[in-house]
This record gives C-alpha cells, structure tokens and sequence, in this order.
C-alpha cells in the first residue's frame, strides 16, 4: 500500500512542471507574433514615427464629419440595406431546398455527396470575390452585390440547415412513415416545425452579417454604400468618409437592434 | 426447394383473416452475423388485446418496428391481417396499422390538432396537405377525437406545452385518425405512473373492444399486463421464451422466467 500513499511532492512537482510548461508555451508564441511582424517592418523606428505623423493628420482631416453629403449618400445607404435583405432572403430560398436534398435523414447517399460538395464549393469563395464575379456576369449595380450575398449566404445556410435536419429525432420520422407520409409531408411537417427556431435565428444572424459585408461590395462596383467609401477615399475627402462611415456605423448598430428585439420577441420560447 | 401439403394449409391458414398478426420464424439482425430476434413465432388472433413482455434488449422494440413494416427482414414471414408483409407495406395495407413508437414520436412545434390530424395522410397523399390544407370533414374527424380523448381545450396548443399525458392520448387520436385496424404500441405508457397508465390503457382496451382492433403492446409492469392484457408473451434473446393467457402468468412464475430459471 505504501507506493500508493498521496505523493504530495511528486503532486507539487508536476503541478510547477505544469506552470514552467505554460509559460514556456506562453513566450513562445510572443516570440513567434514578434518575428512575424519584425518581417513586416513593423519594428522600424522611422516607419512607426512616420505611422504616427501620418494617423494624426488623417485624424485631423476626418474631422469635423462634413453632413452635407448626407442627402447625396442616404440613397446608398437604402441601397445596401436593400441588397442585404434581399440577398439573404434569396439565399434562404436556395439554401433550404439545398438543406434538404443535403440531409441522409431523407435522401440517399449519392445525392447528398453531391450536394455537400456543391454547398462546400459555394463556401470556399469569399463574399468580395463573389460580387467581382456577378458584376462579370450582370454588370455594375446592387443586382451584382444582391447575387454575390445570396451565393455566399447559401454555402453557409445550406450546410447549417443539412445538419440541423439530420438532427432530428428518428423516431418522429418513423412515426411519420408509419401513418404514410410522403417526403414533402415531412419537409413540411416536421423539418420545418421541428427546427424553424433555429432556422429563424440562424436567419437573422446571417442578415446581420450581410448587411456588414454588403458596405464593401460597392468597392467592386456591385452596388450600395461602398462606391461613396471608394470614391471619397479616392479624392482623399476624408471628413466626407467619415461621414459614410458614421453613417453605416449606425446602420449596423440598427440592424443588430432590430434583430435582437426579434429575437426576444419571437425566440424566447422554445 | 418443394412445398409440401401441409406447409401449404398452414400457409393458408396464416394468411386468413381470423389472425391478425401471424409470425412464422422471423430472423433479424441489426448488424450482418448478430441476430437480435432469432425464429420468433406468434399468431395473434383478430380482436385480440397481447402484451410482449421481456428484459431490457431483449428484442421487443425490433419486433414492433418489424410488424409495423417499417424495417425489412432476411428471414422468415409476417402476415398482417392476412396480407403478406414483406418490403415496404403497400399503402392499402399502412394505412390500417397504427403504430405509436416508444416517445410518441410527436412533432413537437406543430400544435395537437396538427399531430392529429397527420393520422390522415395516408388517405390524403398529395400536394394539397403538403402544404397544410386538410379536408374539413378530416378536420371534424381530429376534433372529435381529440373530444373523446377529453383534449378538446387543447387543441390549438403546441404538443411540447402538454403533459406527458396529454401528450400520450394525442398520439393516440393520430393513430385512431388513421382508422386503423391493428395498433402496435411500444411501451407507450412506460413514462407515465401506475394510476395514469392504467387509466390510458383502459380507455385503449374499451376502444379497441368497441371497435374490434387487435392490439399488441410492449408493457413492462405485470399488474398492467395481468389488469388489461387478454395473452402474454415474453420475449428473451430474441426468443419467445413463455406464452399464455394474461391470468396464468403468476408473479412467482414472472420472476422465474425473468431471472432464467426456465
Ligand atoms: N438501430 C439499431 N442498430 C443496431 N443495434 C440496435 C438498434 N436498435 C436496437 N439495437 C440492438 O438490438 C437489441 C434489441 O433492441 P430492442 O430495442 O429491440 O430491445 P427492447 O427489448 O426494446 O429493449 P428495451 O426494453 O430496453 O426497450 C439491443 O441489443 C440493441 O442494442
Ligand atoms: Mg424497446
């Protein structure tokens, strides 16, 4: 019995061990981040002051924000909260179809290989890219940003939805074969009321999301508020940017609001 | 292989309508090479109310899966109300077996009368209840059964607000929506306690007496086997190991049988 009496040194000694072996993993990677940015220039003296000179001026420049262009801008703005509303709710349409041919609770192996593939491909393409590729295809204008928010929108909801559907209880799938329910009578009668929570939440977050991406897409020229952010950028107007910026500050900070009052009033029970 | 006289007389017999439900050495496995019910044999009489007893894993929610045509096996035959099963059940023959799993397997989000109304499907295929439109007639039919299962007040209420209970005799009404003529239970009423079990059974065995269904239901509690049950039958290893009338299975000879010594 003897070796198994409480080893309370050895206990110590392992605990301290522990501690050195933390810390040591700790200043590693500030090492590894130091180098990093070392290889980047951030280290050089002349570069940070100049950094500095620099940001103070820009700083100077933005303020105060100049509001006149507010009427110029506010159709940009209506614009981007436009495409993102729509592209999300085109990429829900698409998304949920895609869930469902994506879920082996209801379709055989094959299809949903190729589904998940197809899905995975979507996704691998980021959102910018995605609106240089529609104004190829459908020219300058919210049109190319509304597309480029639904595919992207779509690579993500589609894989959420396909899981969320293999989730659900076997049992009530069979129960439903049982009383002769075809497959769209379980689309509609238990893959929408069983997760439709869950879908709505993973809706409105994905809106969010959309209308954060869709101030950029008009760098590309597909639409919205960011051809103002380019174009004032570009002339070094910079107490007009700020202005744009302030201003899809406050739309994203309105968006987020409504959301959460939706999700409080609708969400809260299960 | 030949089939010789009297295997063909038995054939006949079990596919008359005089047995419900007749099971001729049934085999199944899960997994290839580990059989959960080997050579099972039943012959369940038109109108008959049975009890499948048996120990955890013995095999009993397969068996019901199995009559409810919905999984398919390798070996042996299964005649339902005379048909023979084998496949996917055809719809003519679904639509008269109700079959009410272990949990109920209710939709939760969807409301009581929705559940119900479900029941119906199988006369009612298309596009138009795919969509949500049930015929009126069918929709009386859901409230008046949900009437006589004493859940009228709570028809318009989403199933996982009920009760256990409450929940119990909804999918009740779904499976009598379906108008059918053999019901198959797994241990439906395993959540509940004695007193409410019992009142659920006995309104199950007042209906099915009234309506002449046969009635095959997994129970675990001997009182409510010897109190309603007219046959027993135990189930161990995949094997039906006792049968006899409900009254004849004694607690000592339960104990016996549960603990191996027979
Ligand atoms: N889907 C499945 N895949 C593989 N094995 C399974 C599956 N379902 C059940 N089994 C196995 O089959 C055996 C019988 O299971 P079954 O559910 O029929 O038992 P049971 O008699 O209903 O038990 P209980 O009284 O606990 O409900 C068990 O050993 C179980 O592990
Ligand atoms: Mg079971």
């Amino acid at each position: 019995m003897s070796a198994k009496r409480l080893d309370v040194h050895g206990t110590l000694r392992d605990m301290e061990w522990r501690r050195w072996r933390e810390l040591g993993f700790s200043l590693g990677l500030v090492a590894l981040l130091a180098g990093l940015l070392n290889g980047m220039g951030f280290f050089e003296a002349g570069r940070l002051i100049q950094g500095g000179v620099n940001l103070a001026r820009f700083a100077r420049e933005m303020f105060p924000p100049d509001v006149r262009i507010l009427p110029t801008i506010a159709g940009a703005l209506v614009e981007t909260l436009q495409m993102a509303f729509a592209g999300t709710l085109l990429g829900f349409l698409l998304s949920f179809p895609l869930g469902v041919l994506g879920s082996r609770a209801l379709f055989p192996a094959g299809v949903v290989a190729v589904v998940r593939f197809l899905v995975a491909a979507l996704r691998t393409v980021p959102s910018l890219l995605w609106a240089v590729l529609m104004v190829i295809v459908v020219g300058l204008g919210p049109l190319a940003g509304t597309l480029a928010l639904a595919f992207y929108t779509v690579g993500y909801l589609a894989k959420l939805y396909a899981e969320l559907f293999e989730a659900i209880d076997p049992e009530i799938l069979e129960a439903m074969r049982g009383v002769g329910a075809k497959r769209r009578h379980l689309i509609r009668f238990v893959l929408w009321p069983e997760s439709a929570n869950v879908i709505l939440s993973q809706l409105l977050f994905m809106l969010e999301y959309n209308v954060r991406a869709s101030t950029v897409l008009g760098l590309v020229g597909a639409g919205g508020i960011g051809f103002y952010m380019q174009a004032y950028l570009g002339t070094m107007a910079y107490s007009r940017l700020t202005t744009v910026l302030l201003a899809v500050l406050l739309l994203v900070i309105g968006m987020d609001a409504l959301s959460a009052w939706i999700r409080r009033r609708y969400l809260l029970q299960p | 292989m030949t089939q010789s006289f009297p295997s063909l007389r038995r054939a006949v017999f079990l596919a008359s309508e005089e047995i419900a439900v007749a099971v001729e050495d049934l085999w199944f496995a899960y997994r290839e090479g580990k059989w959960i019910l080997h050579g099972v044999n039943l012959q369940v009489p038109a109108g008959g109310f049975w009890a499948i007893m048996g120990p955890s894993g013995a095999g009993k929610t397969t068996l019901m899966r199995i009559l409810a045509g919905l999984l398919p096996f390798p070996r042996g035959q299964v005649f339902l109300l005379g048909h023979p099963l084998q496949g996917k059940p055809e719809p003519g023959l679904r639509r008269i077996i109700g079959y009410i799993p272990q949990q109920l397997g209710l939709v939760r989000g969807l409301t009581a009368l929705e559940n119900v109304l479900l029941g119906s499907l199988a006369r009612h295929p298309g596009w138009r209840t795919a969509l949500g439109f049930f015929p009126r007639a069918e929709i009386e039919r859901a409230m008046e059964l949900l009437e006589l299962l004493d859940l009228a007040d709570k028809a318009g209420e989403k199933v996982f607000r009920l009760s256990g209970g409450e929940r119990q005799r909804v999918a009740i009404a779904r499976t009598l929506m379906q108008d059918p003529q053999l019901i198959l239970a797994d241990e439906f009423v395993s959540d509940l306690d004695l007193p409410r079990a019992a009142q659920v059974l006995a309104f199950v065995h007042r209906l099915a007496r009234e309506r002449g269904l046969t009635v095959i239901l997994n129970l675990h509690e001997l009182q409510l086997v010897q109190e309603f049950a007219d046959h027993v039958v135990i189930l161990k290893e995949g094997q039906v190991v006792f049968e006899s009338p409900a009254l004849d299975l004694s607690w000592p000879l339960f104990r016996e049988i549960m603990e191996g010594k027979r």
